[in-house]
């Protein structure tokens, strides 16, 4: 509605952005911090260039964009199917309850040393630490979800003697869809912090793997390039994640909410 | 029927979680041989110390014994020594000490081939105890008492640095070590939030060009022509496959005596595997890569090593070294 008062968002979101570059220029170009430590962004965007001409640093993105997508999808089918089945039985559910509050808080990175002896530098690593996190994201949303079904709604299906699958597919599923779609904006995000973590920590391959790299050879403008890639990354994912979300959901109350009031 | 898309979707996961599962298995290979190639995986960190194996790559000195290498260049040597037990490597790289704290916990590893060693001449070494240009700390035994940089405690940095100061006439017992990577040292120097650090090339460059100061040749103190690193792999792997081994080091050797000879091929090696910017490749001191574990040099890291409890027994090197 007011939308002229605020502004144009994407405009905006391009202005904080130029601006953090300026800032970013401007700190150690006045020596407020030696540009040894944080170079001004035109060298970080002049390593940037070098980078992208260069052969590794597209196969590193591969990898890390690999790895997310492969860890995120299996994070959300499991925590989704896990969800459905645990949400709808009261005795899983309380089976669970205190289990999933146990395990969920455990940083993924502190389960590193395992990785490591499971799978060594390769892909798995990445993947066992980037489903961990993303699994919890998905399978409490998941729970919430399934919790959130209208008793009437359900109680209705029943007496119409719907199957399970019918309930499943006509009752609990569009409830808990847009709690799914939570869950996986959520994980997408955290999926790429931890892919980019294990390529960092560990050394499996990928753009951690190239920070890391950069850090070691003493070439700041380089390690910082790689990191505005990341982030950029983080945020191009963040985006694409909403689009599909409102695209999919169009015809959901939490979407379509206030243009019909 | 967008219902029946989301459908399809969530089976189209399920569908994908089964098919990685099962794809992530088959993907551990172990030194399968076929055609008469040997695939091989060796654990590196991607540092200047194993340019010659990145060369002798290149060169095809392990091609043309039947060995197809893959580097897996780990951050930091801890993955290193359990990848190679494990079998995930079939070799690995590390420094001695490592290997010795491995050796001591009965971890069934055994070195097969020389890795670097010290160039042996004082203020040009490839790792140093360096200060600010300004610290008060004009030599080794000044460094007692004070807080230095290692990248990894209880290793080999604290007992070489512990050895400069007591060959300078200091006292090494209340040196304060403090952990911390060695892309961290030059800042907290700067910072002062240490009193000088025990780096190795290429930070030991970057410090002295901004205007550091080195106190302590520590691997030159420590011993003559310091071996600081091997090549190892498993004991299983030397019964299972003694010809492999005897193979892979024939051609480490072949690729350590030619980088010994050959230092402007290091230097352009040195851009494939890392991102040391080229003015500084051009100017770091390379280290020694001698194709000879020199033993006297290990057994005085091994009895300082004892001396300072960074082993809980005294290593026994006739099981480790070759």
């Amino acid at each position: 509605m007011t939308s002229a008062r605020r502004g144009n968002p994407v405009l905006l979101g391009v202005a904080g952005l130029a601006g953090l570059l300026v800032i970013l220029e401007l700190v150690p170009r006045l020596g407020l911090v030696p540009d040894r430590y944080l170079p001004p962004t035109s060298r970080i965007a002049a390593a940037l260039a070098d980078e992208a001409g260069t052969a590794a640093f597209w196969r590193a993105l591969a990898d890390t964009l690999f790895a997310w997508a492969l860890g995120l999808l299996i994070a959300v089918a499991a925590g989704v199917l896990a969800g459905l089945v645990i949400g709808s039985v009261p005795v899983l559910r309380a089976l669970t309850a205190s289990t999933v509050e146990f395990l969920r808080p455990i940083p993924s990175v502190a389960l590193i040393p395992l990785a490591v002896l499971l799978y060594g530098t390769r892909l798995g690593s990445t993947l066992l630490l980037v489903c961990y996190a993303a699994f919890w994201q998905v399978l409490v949303q998941v729970l919430y979800g399934v919790a959130d079904v209208d008793p009437v709604a359900d109680e209705t299906a029943r007496s119409y003697r719907f199957s399970t699958w019918g309930r499943v597919r006509y009752v609990l599923w569009p409830t808990a869809l847009p709690y799914v779609f939570t869950g996986v904006r959520l994980a997408a995000s955290v999926a790429l912090v931890l892919a980019i973590t294990a390529e960092l920590v560990i050394g499996a391959p990928g753009l951690g793997k190239e920070i890391a790299t950069a850090q070691n050879s003493d070439a700041v403008p380089t390690m910082y390039a790689l990191i505005v890639v990341t982030g950029a990354l983080g945020v191009l994912i963040n985006v694409l994640t909403r689009t599909g979300e409102r695209h999919l959901l169009a015809w959901h109350q939490s979407v379509r909410g206030e243009v019909a009031t | 029927m967008r219902r029946r898309l989301i459908a399809g979707l969530v089976l189209a996961l399920v569908a994908g979680t089964v098919a990685a599962c099962g794809s992530d298995k088959d993907s551990s290979g172990s030194g399968s041989s076929s055609g008469g190639v040997d695939k091989v995986k060796v654990g590196v960190i991607p540092i200047i110390d194993v340019a010659p194996i990145y060369l002798g790559q290149s060169k095809g000195f392990f091609k043309s014994r039947n060995i197809e290498l893959t580097m897996e260049a780990g951050q930091g040597g801890a993955a290193i020594v359990p990848g190679v037990v494990s079998g995930e490597f079939q070799f690995g790289f590390s420094n001695v000490t490592s290997l010795m704290i491995a050796q001591t916990k009965n971890v069934p590893i055994k070195a097969v081939a020389a890795g670097v060693a010290s160039t042996n001449v004082q203020a040009k070494d490839f790792g140093a105890v360096v200060v600010k240009g300004d610290s008060p700390i004009k030599s080794a035994k000044d460094l007692a008492g004070k807080k230095v940089s290692v990248n990894t405690l209880k290793n080999i940095g604290d007992t070489v640095t512990r050895e400069s100061v007591r060959k300078d006439g200091g006292d090494p017992s209340n040196i304060q070590f403090v952990e911390m990577p060695f892309p961290n040292m030059q800042a907290a120097l700067e910072k002062g939030d240490i009193d000088a650090a025990w780096v190795v090339e290429p930070q030991l460059s970057t410090i002295k060009a901004a205007g550091g100061r080195e106190v302590a040749s520590t691997f030159v103190d420590t011993a003559p022509n310091l071996t600081v690193a091997a090549y190892f792999t498993s004991q299983k792997l030397l019964t299972e496959n003694a010809d492999l081994a005897k193979r892979f080091t024939e051609a480490i050797n072949e690729s350590l005596t030619y980088a010994d000879s050959h230092p402007d091929e290091v230097r352009q090696v040195l851009a494939t595997y890392t991102k040391i910017d080229e003015k500084t490749r051009g100017t770091v001191i390379l280290p020694k890569w001698p194709i000879v574990i020199n033993k006297e040099s290990v057994q005085t890291l091994a009895d300082l090593g004892t001396k300072d409890g960074i082993f809980a027994s005294s290593p026994d090197l006739s099981k480790l070294l070759p």
